[in-house]
């Protein structure tokens, strides 16, 4: 569609990246001659200054897309204040910290006593869902650096099936609770250990997360923001607050003809379009009413059997904590024990515990795995009943809007809407 | 310049830029790609020179030489990473033109365009919506249970006190003797090692169930004459390949019983070639549900006991997958008058007195090999002796007979391998002969340290080295066939690559070496030359390896049928009695009698 131009010199772009991060470090030369050379150094914490400037310019974003979407309604201002947050939040501060991996600290903060977060963490979490709560997922559309770079890369997207886009739709709920489970459990933070897109920000990365990368944003020429729709776990809490917004944008800032020219417009298929009353027949009405009541009877049926699998589950789950992990690999290969060519093996023996506090603790940690799977499953059947219970739930419609959960305000659709354009 | 101009040359700018691109996208792939070939710290070559200059340490040539491959390789990579950055920016700047040309032709040719009519019935969409998450809630949690009858979980298996035994015994991993076992040999001039390597000590065998801890296990070991008398290990004594038994037979008929004392179903699949001291034969099995070792009179066939290795320390719950042709009871055992010792796919190894009871087990590490472990068993002078190469690495083991404690274990830069070591008297040592990729190894027995290697061997390698008068010989497909001169440090003596063995081992007497292939050709080689005497080729391969007995060369195909041949410069074929069954064992003689395992059967051939 529109601005094309761009969006090749950032593919280009991101291939000049792909070489930088796989270029390979040559090993250090060995000197006859004494020279030593220098050891390693741990870099000083960011300052509180520099944080609490991160916390302001995140406020500032936040405030400013609001107003660019909901007041200004210019989508040319969203767009550079994208491109600002890609720099900034992006490539200045190499996607770290981030509204979308905070979740990971905050369930980590709440499970684990001795682990503490700064108030700054706590508002990069807090602050997107406040303003999402007003004003929709502005957050989305010009101040997250991992949007940003996908939003400005949309080069012809294709419209989904409605039946594809609510079965995917069912990722984002499995990845956030994962991403809670194994946070809470201090297994991992999976949302920054799968980030695609920080190893461009760190120009630095492994190589599948480089080619993880760029296969996202070649699929996001044409699917748009495929991160954003099918895996961004805090995408779920935003559409949350979202729905609730009360000063969420609007297509037109009048009211609508319904001239069906913003029907192409939005990328992400987050048009509703008007509903005729016809469809609604008794007959209909009755039917689903009926499924509606029989899907609704089954969603503790759906958390059962959900909170059993998952549960049951815990042994795979559990394997990628370093402790169950490092138990079972000597376990099952106990000529391994004293092999320091292992780096998790020379960490463990470099750190005194016995093997059997290895073990005990391995145990504690897949005992959690089990109790936790019932909650994630527990949650994950009662997604999935609630969203096959909504698809028995109509609502008349007669304009053209957004719906608030699904859209990221980036204010494409206003441009086509010839309200604005008459004025 | 008017529109239709400015768009002809746009157009001709972006198709430009855009070949530029593709051009410049392919040259830093195909760049890309040899720089990851040329990468010094990978170059086979020069690890190659640098394994042969461990071997020859003063040689100022290959010295040179090594540099100068290195400095090539160095060159060759930082030249094209060079090539590859300087592409990547004539590639962001290729891109930069592409990208504005194209913006400026979107510009110009913009227009409004016509509302799309969408056509979609919404409750149609949601009722197919509603199928498809009913799908995808069914799909997770299917996947979520699958993995539950899937994964492993190794806690359970997890003994308490297993680490603190392999972190005592990880202390005792060096390459010294410890003197568990009373030997008496190790004083013995050079001549001795075989005429009367282990001489008798007078005391029983420790109880059953002898605890590794056991202060001081008195055990009595074996003569050379009774390992000669006795089919001892995989390939006979010291796993030579040669049998000293007369009277064997040349003629039976499997299928009609024509010279069959006795014939028994086996109760679990392997493909271990039995093991017999005195009266009884032993035999292995295994499938995915358990392991056992059976013992059998061998005169009459009867059962006289069987005993599951199980309730093993460190054993997996679930055994390592395995291919069909390998199993988890591949491996032949050994036996030294006192125990058999048996080891199975699962890094599980036991030993059991010849009445059946258990003496001790371990588990040496479940083996990381993606057909399956099948290395044999050697026991010489108190120890049992294991090539260990796993895909994880390879080790050299020796174990105390008495009570299983590790007396030495050796890490070596082998990789995964097949083949079973061999024994070799030299220079008043004991050697144990390995071949594996890349390198033969001989290690002195009684202290696991490296006499000599050479690094000839590659690929998969199965066939055990061959002996004849200390010259080794080693065979592998894909590589070749090596003579080499154990008292001279490995040095190659001759080589070919005109037959090569995948499985079976070579074997050698009479200045002359038989090797047979899986596509069914024995090949009989002059021992000190490489010169090929005679050929034959057959109906069916062999797995199998050759033994000798007699002067004769016996050899069973994978269809069951032996072929017995003069071990001399005519190859006269003596007979061709079948099996009636499909067999990969060796043949094992005893006292004019044959011992055969079939796939499902063992038989006993007699006339």
């Amino acid at each position: 569609m529109k601005n094309i131009g761009h969006k090749i010199v950032f593919l280009s772009f991101f291939v000049l990246i792909l070489v930088q991060a796989n270029a390979q470090r040559f090993p250090k030369p060995e000197f006859e001659s004494g020279y030593e050379q220098p050891s390693p150094t741990t870099p000083e914490p960011r300052s509180n200054a520099l944080e609490y400037l991160d916390v302001l310019i995140l406020f500032a974003s936040l405030s400013l897309a609001s107003w660019l979407v909901i007041k200004r309604r210019s989508r040319r201002g969203v767009l550079w204040l994208s491109i600002f947050t890609l720099l900034y939040f992006g490539f200045y501060r190499e996607g770290c910290i981030c509204s979308v991996g905070s979740i990971q600290n905050i369930t980590l903060a709440l499970f684990d006593p001795v682990y503490k977060i700064s108030i700054t963490v706590l508002i990069f979490f807090l602050l997107p869902l406040v303003f999402a709560l007003f004003f929709g997922r502005t957050f989305c559309a010009g101040a997250c650096p991992l949007g940003a770079i996908q939003d400005i890369l949309v080069f012809r997207p294709v419209s989904i099936p409605v039946w594809v886009r609510k079965a995917l739709g069912f990722i984002p709920y499995l990845y956030l609770g994962l991403a809670v489970l194994y946070a809470a459990t201090g297994t991992d933070f999976i949302i920054c250990r799968y980030d695609p897109f920080v190893g461009f920000f760190r120009m630095d990365g492994p190589y599948t997360m480089i080619i993880i990368g760029i296969a996202l944003l070649l699929l996001g020429l044409f699917f748009a923001r495929p991160y954003c729709r099918v895996f961004c776990p805090y995408g779920v809490l935003l559409n949350w607050m979202s729905r609730f917004s009360k000063y969420h944008m609007t297509i037109t800032p009048a009211e609508c003809i319904s001239c069906k020219l913003c029907e192409p417009s939005c990328p992400f298929d987050a048009i509703e379009i008007p509903v005729s009353e016809k469809v609604r027949t008794q007959k209909v009405l009755r039917q689903n009413l009926k499924r509606f009541s029989l899907y609704a009877l089954l969603i503790p049926v759906w958390m059962f059997i959900g909170g059993y699998a998952v549960s049951s589950s815990h042994v795979l789950l559990s394997k990628a904590h370093q402790d169950v992990y490092l138990s079972e690999l000597l376990i099952a290969h106990p000529e391994l024990k004293s092999d320091t060519k292992n780096l998790d093996i020379k960490a463990f023996l470099e750190s005194g515990k016995t093997f059997d506090e290895l073990v005990a603790n391995a145990s504690l940690i897949r005992a959690k795995f089990k109790s936790g799977g019932w909650f994630l499953g527990g949650f994950l059947g009662l997604v999935i009943g609630i969203m096959i219970m909504n698809q028995f739930v109509f609502r008349t419609k007669t304009i053209y809007e957004p719906h608030k959960g699904d859209c990221f305000s980036c204010g494409r659709c206003m441009d086509y809407c010839p309200v604005v354009k008459l004025k | 310049m008017n529109q239709e101009t400015k768009l002809k040359l746009l157009k001709q700018i972006i198709l430009i830029s855009a070949a530029f691109c593709i051009l410049v996208a392919f040259l830093l792939i195909v760049n890309f790609w040899q720089m990851k070939k040329s990468n010094p710290l990978e170059s086979q070559t020069i690890e190659a020179l640098v394994q042969r200059l461990a071997v020859d340490d003063n040689n100022e040539e290959l010295r040179k030489e090594i540099r100068s491959f290195d400095l090539l390789a160095r060159k060759a990579y930082f030249t094209s990473a060079w090539q590859v950055k300087t592409g990547a920016y004539l590639l962001f700047f290729g891109g930069v033109v592409l990208a504005l040309a194209l913006k400026i032709r979107t510009d110009i040719q913009r227009k409004i365009e016509p509302p799309e009519t969408i056509t979609d019935d919404p409750m149609m969409n949601k009722f197919v919506s509603h199928r498809w998450l009913l799908v995808t809630g069914g799909l997770v949690f299917t996947l979520a249970l699958l993995s539950a009858f899937l994964s492993n979980d190794y806690l359970k298996s997890y003994d308490p006190g297993q680490f603190v035994d392999t972190e005592t015994s990880s202390q005792t991993e060096t390459i010294e003797v410890i003197p568990i076992v009373e030997s008496v040999a190790t004083e013995k001039g050079d001549s001795a090692i075989l005429s009367n390597a282990v001489e008798p000590v007078p005391q029983a065998v420790a109880e059953t169930g002898g605890a590794p801890d056991t202060p001081k296990t008195v055990v009595k070991l074996a003569k050379a004459e009774d390992f000669k008398k006795n089919q001892s290990t995989f390939r006979g004594f010291l796993g030579q390949g040669i049998s000293f038994h007369k009277n064997i037979p040349t003629n039976w008929d499997g299928s009609s019983g024509t010279n069959v004392k006795w014939k028994i179903s086996l109760s679990k699949p392997g493909y271990n070639t039995p093991v017999i001291w005195g009266d009884k034969l032993f035999i292995a099995g295994a499938d995915k549900t358990s392991r056992v070792v059976s013992c059998y009179n061998r005169h009459t066939g009867k059962l006289l006991w069987e005993k599951e290795a199980d309730n093993i320390p460190g054993s997996p719950a679930t055994p390592p997958k395995t291919t069909d042709d390998t199993g988890l009871a591949a491996p032949t055992m050994t036996v030294d008058g006192n125990c058999v010792y048996a080891l199975f796919g699962t890094g599980d190894l036991i030993a059991f007195d010849l009445d059946g009871n258990r003496i001790w087990a371990k588990n040496l590490g479940v083996p990381a090999n993606h057909y399956g472990h099948s290395s044999s068993l050697i026991t010489w002078n108190g120890k049992i002796v294991v090539q260990y190469d796993t895909a994880k690495g390879g080790r050299m083991i020796a174990i105390n007979t008495a009570n299983g404690d590790f007396i030495w274990d050796i890490p070596r830069a082998n990789k995964v391998s097949w083949s079973s070591p061999t024994l070799l008297e030299s220079k008043g040592k004991m050697l144990i002969i390995t071949s594996a990729d890349p390198n033969v190894i001989a290690n002195d027995l009684e202290t696991g340290a490296e006499v000599w290697k050479s690094p000839v061997m590659s690929g998969e390698v199965a066939p055990s080295p061959g002996v004849f008068n200390n010259i080794i010989f080693v065979s592998n497909e894909y590589a070749k066939t090596v003579a080499l001169d154990a008292e001279n440090g490995g040095k190659v003596i001759w080589e070919t690559d005109e037959y090569l063995s995948e499985v079976a081992s070579p074997v050698a007497i009479n200045g002359l070496l038989f090797l047979a292939t899986s596509y069914g050709v024995l090949v009989c080689y002059d021992a000190m030359t490489g010169e090929n005497v005679w050929e034959k080729e057959f109906s069916s391969g062999f797995y199998s390896s050759p033994m000798i007995a007699e002067n004769k060369v016996y050899i069973i195909d994978m269809s069951g049928v032996m072929h017995i041949i003069k071990a001399d410069r005519t190859g006269t074929i003596v007979k061709e009695p079948e099996l009636g069954e499909a067999a990969f064992a060796l043949p094992v003689f005893a006292d004019g009698k044959i011992y055969l395992r079939g796939k499902s059967s063992l038989y006993c051939i007699g006339e």
